[in-house]
């Protein structure tokens, strides 16, 4: 079965069951479709309900409950490359990474989770007791920070390059403390660290890096430049590195052991079994016999043997026999326990060698690569972001009510994402809960419409799609927030009369709006699945444009109907949407209200309406 | 090791060299008797570089020798344990191999070469890993370490090992030829 008859089925079923789900607020189903590779979907649902139930045994990928944690994973799933990042594999792992703002096993491949566990069972062989205090300081149990080591690997293992004021906020530490400690990992070098000046916007560029790696989460805001410099430092581990060092150490030790096990270096004695006179090596040069080029007794003329278990540690002064084989026991027995105890870390070790290792270069590269990775990942959305926060026209950039041009656009492996009750939404950290269904939203104000889309490049290569009327309204108000400006209270006042005014001339033709949009949406996700997106790029940009015009008399219609219509709508929607997603409506929305929530209950943190694919 | 040092010597020449080449007798006659020699405090003395002072000569009764107390500048070179060599094999036999690096004479004896390695009797004695890729026979060059040595007053031997990391072969004839 096809991906897309996978899609296609699941867009019955949806049909089927959609009443059923509608009804509900609470559930909240992304499923992303990705194109020319194996279909994953992500449910997220907070009642179990038929739909995703349905969904994820067709679809069988990620099921993944409560706010990205993934339940079960399929082979796909363990089995994906890391590289090369297509925007929804960057989108779903930024789902499951958000708890940790990085890379982590669960997301990783084997060779992500194998090196993760070489370094976590190193530091536990290691670097368990290692206390970085000063010698003199004198050790008292409460200044013992052993154990400090193993956590901050630990801790290190989840994130790529950290500054090391953060990571030390994370871990509840003392600065100090923590580079104390970084640096003797340094000497050990596990961790690579880099120290530069800069400031506050470079501070931010990392900041974007991470929030790149972590949740998607873009802050373009380049407003206030403070040009005072500090020194920052970053550390980052270093796994090849780690596996070379790992390795020598082992090597290191067992050499040290068997050499001593096995005196390697000591002078070969020799005896000549006539008359029991010994010789050493150093005699050598006299012992040959100018005949066949064997060792002869000097005084015997006999042939010497070797004596294999004579030590030279004689020569030292150890002429206690006993002593000497007490020694040679406990040498035996040190390296018997050595081999045992860390056979899980050599396994590791030949398990890993073969494997790539992440590798994240130095600070400056890893910076531009997960921001270039978190602007693909995020679609053209966040490049939009820079380009226009520097433009000083975004949308963000004069705060407006809810009448601008709204523009959604929903990216081919996109489906759809059920809205949230408000009260649900307050549960996110971030907005990132939107992402997951790999939205690109994108709220055009009715002053720079069109300049801002013809401006844009078309890289992911979305295609136009009705966004729910939800979506907006988040968009907006996050917009607002992300500006730190509360322009929450112009809304009601402005945006009705505004869509009512909108409503009148839309309305008539809103049937056939509705029906030919959905036909080509059709369309254009068929073509999307089938070819390469960029072989239909100059079309779809075409479509998006008389979408966009379509959508917006739409969404004018719709937002300032009643709940009751808006329900009708999203289920008329559902019927035939390709991406398989409900789109649903707070029972009680008017558009503005279901997201302003009238509790006042909006999501603090939310700060980025970037809404990616 | 090498090192370059300042070294004094009694000198007795003949009364025949007295006359205008004195000096030139003197130091023809110093270089012949000490490059080439081993004593076990400096090693061996692998060249005089120069001649620093001649002291006055002395005559001795009855003889008509005389002494001159000479400091020449030489370079001596003196193997130290731990230290790594190259050297070229000289002889093999199946307790182990003897190797010269310059002046000095190394023995290594068959436990102190790897283990995979195995004396081959015959023609051309020698030793060889399984599979052979690696052999080591007369006038192979091997790169050694010292692990022992024995200094007597005129004499320096040692012992040495191939059984560590990056020791052993480093040019063989045999293969080549």
């Amino acid at each position: 079965m096809t991906g897309i008859d996978q899609l296609r089925n699941l867009r019955n079923l949806r049909g089927t069951c959609c009443e059923d789900v509608a009804m509900t607020n609470e559930v909240i189903a992304s499923l992303t479709y990705e194109l020319g590779s194996k279909p994953q979907l992500h449910v997220v649902e907070t009642p179990s309900r038929l739909l995703c139930a349905t969904a994820s045994r067709i679809v069988p990928d990620v099921v993944v409950a409560s706010w990205g944690f993934p339940l079960a994973a399929s082979p796909w799933h363990g089995a994906r490359e890391p590289l090369p990042q297509t925007p929804l594999m960057a989108s779903s792992r930024q789902v499951h990474d958000k708890p940790v703002r990085s890379w982590s096993p669960s997301t990783g491949t084997i060779s992500q989770d194998l090196i993760v566990s070489l370094v976590k069972l190193a530091a536990r062989a290691f670097y368990d007791d290692v206390t970085t205090k000063g010698d003199n300081q004198p050790k008292t149990g409460r200044s013992d920070n052993r154990g400090m080591a193993v956590v901050v690997l630990d801790a290190l293992t989840r994130r790529q390059w950290v500054r090391e004021e953060d990571l030390a906020k994370d871990l509840k530490l003392h600065s100090k403390q923590l580079r104390r400690t970084l640096r003797y990992f340094e000497e050990e070098k596990l961790v690579t660290r880099d120290h530069r000046k800069e400031t506050a916007k470079g501070a931010r560029i990392f900041s974007a890096a991470v929030a790149a790696t972590g949740d998607g989460q873009s802050s373009g805001k380049d407003g206030e430049e403070k040009l005072k410099l500090h020194t920052h430092s970053y550390c980052c581990l270093d796994y090849a590195q780690i596996y070379d060092v790992v390795r020598y150490r082992l090597h290191r030790m067992r050499k040290k052991l068997k050499d001593e096990l096995e005196n390697r270096n000591t002078v070969q004695e020799y005896v000549c079994p006539n008359c029991n006179r010994r010789y050493t090596a150093f005699d050598a040069l006299q012992l040959i016999s100018p005949d066949d080029e064997s060792f002869r007794c000097e005084s015997c003329r006999a042939e010497l043997v070797a004596e294999s278990d004579k030590r030279a540690a004689e020569e030292m002064g150890d002429n206690d026999d006993n002593a000497r084989r007490r020694r040679r026991e406990k040498l035996k027995d040190m390296l018997q326990k050595m081999e045992v105890q860390l056979k899980p870390l050599s396994d590791l070790l030949n398990r890993v060698k073969d494997l790539p290792v992440p590798e994240f270069g130095s600070l400056q590269a890893w910076e531009a690569r997960a921001n270039a990775a978190g602007r693909a990942a995020n679609g053209d959305s966040s490049a939009n972001d820079s380009s226009r926060s520097s433009q000083g026209q975004g949308y963000g950039g004069t705060p407006m009510p809810f009448l601008g041009e709204t523009k959604s656009r929903v990216s081919e492996f996109s489906c759809g994402v059920i809205l949230p009750s408000s009260i649900m939404l307050q549960k996110l950290p971030l907005c990132s809960a939107i992402m997951i269904g790999g939205f690109n939203v994108e709220v055009a104000l009715s002053g720079v419409p069109v300049k801002e889309e013809d401006s844009k490049p078309d890289v992911s290569a979305t295609t136009m799609k009705v966004l729910p009327p939800w979506m907006i309204k988040q968009g907006m108000n996050l917009t607002m927030e992300q500006r730190g400006e509360v322009k929450q209270e112009l809304r009601p006042e402005s945006s009705s009369p505004a869509n009512q005014l909108d409503d009148k001339k839309s309305k008539v033709n809103d049937k056939d709006d509705e029906k030919s949009i959905q036909a080509s949406e059709k369309k254009h996700l068929c073509d999307e699945y089938l070819k390469a997106y960029y072989a239909a790029l100059l079309q779809r940009q075409q479509d998006q444009e008389e979408a966009a015009k379509r959508n917006q008399q739409e969404l004018d219609n719709i937002s300032s109907e009643m709940p009751r219509q808006v329900g009708m709508k999203s289920k008329r929607e559902d019927d035939d949407r390709d991406d398989g997603v409900e789109w649903e409506e707070a029972p009680t929305g008017s558009l503005g209200l279901s997201l302003v929530s009238p509790t006042g209950c909006f999501p603090k943190e939310v700060d980025s309406l970037v809404i990616v694919a | 090791m090498f090192f370059h040092i300042v070294l004094e010597r009694n000198m007795q020449l003949h009364p025949r060299h007295f006359g205008p080449h004195l000096r030139d007798k003197l130091v023809a006659k110093l270089m012949k008797d000490v490059e080439g020699t081993c004593s076990g405090r400096h090693g061996f003395v692998v060249a005089i570089t120069g001649v620093d002072n001649i002291g006055k000569g002395l005559i001795r009764d009855g003889t008509g020798f005389v002494t001159f107390p000479v400091k020449y500048q030489c370079v001596v070179f003196r193997p130290f344990k731990g230290e790594i060599l190259e050297a070229v094999v000289t002889m093999v036999n199946k307790m182990g191999f003897f190797a010269e690096a310059g002046p000095v004479q190394i023995f290594v004896s068959n436990h102190l070469i790897p283990d995979d390695m195995e004396f081959q009797a015959g023609d051309v004695p020698n030793y060889t890993t399984s599979d052979g890729s690696v052999k080591i026979q007369k006038e192979s060059e091997v790169r050694l370490k010292i692990i022992g040595t024995r200094v007597d007053a005129t004499e320096i031997f040692c012992i040495g090992t191939i059984k560590d990391d990056f020791l052993g072969v480093i040019n063989d004839p045999g293969a080549s030829s």
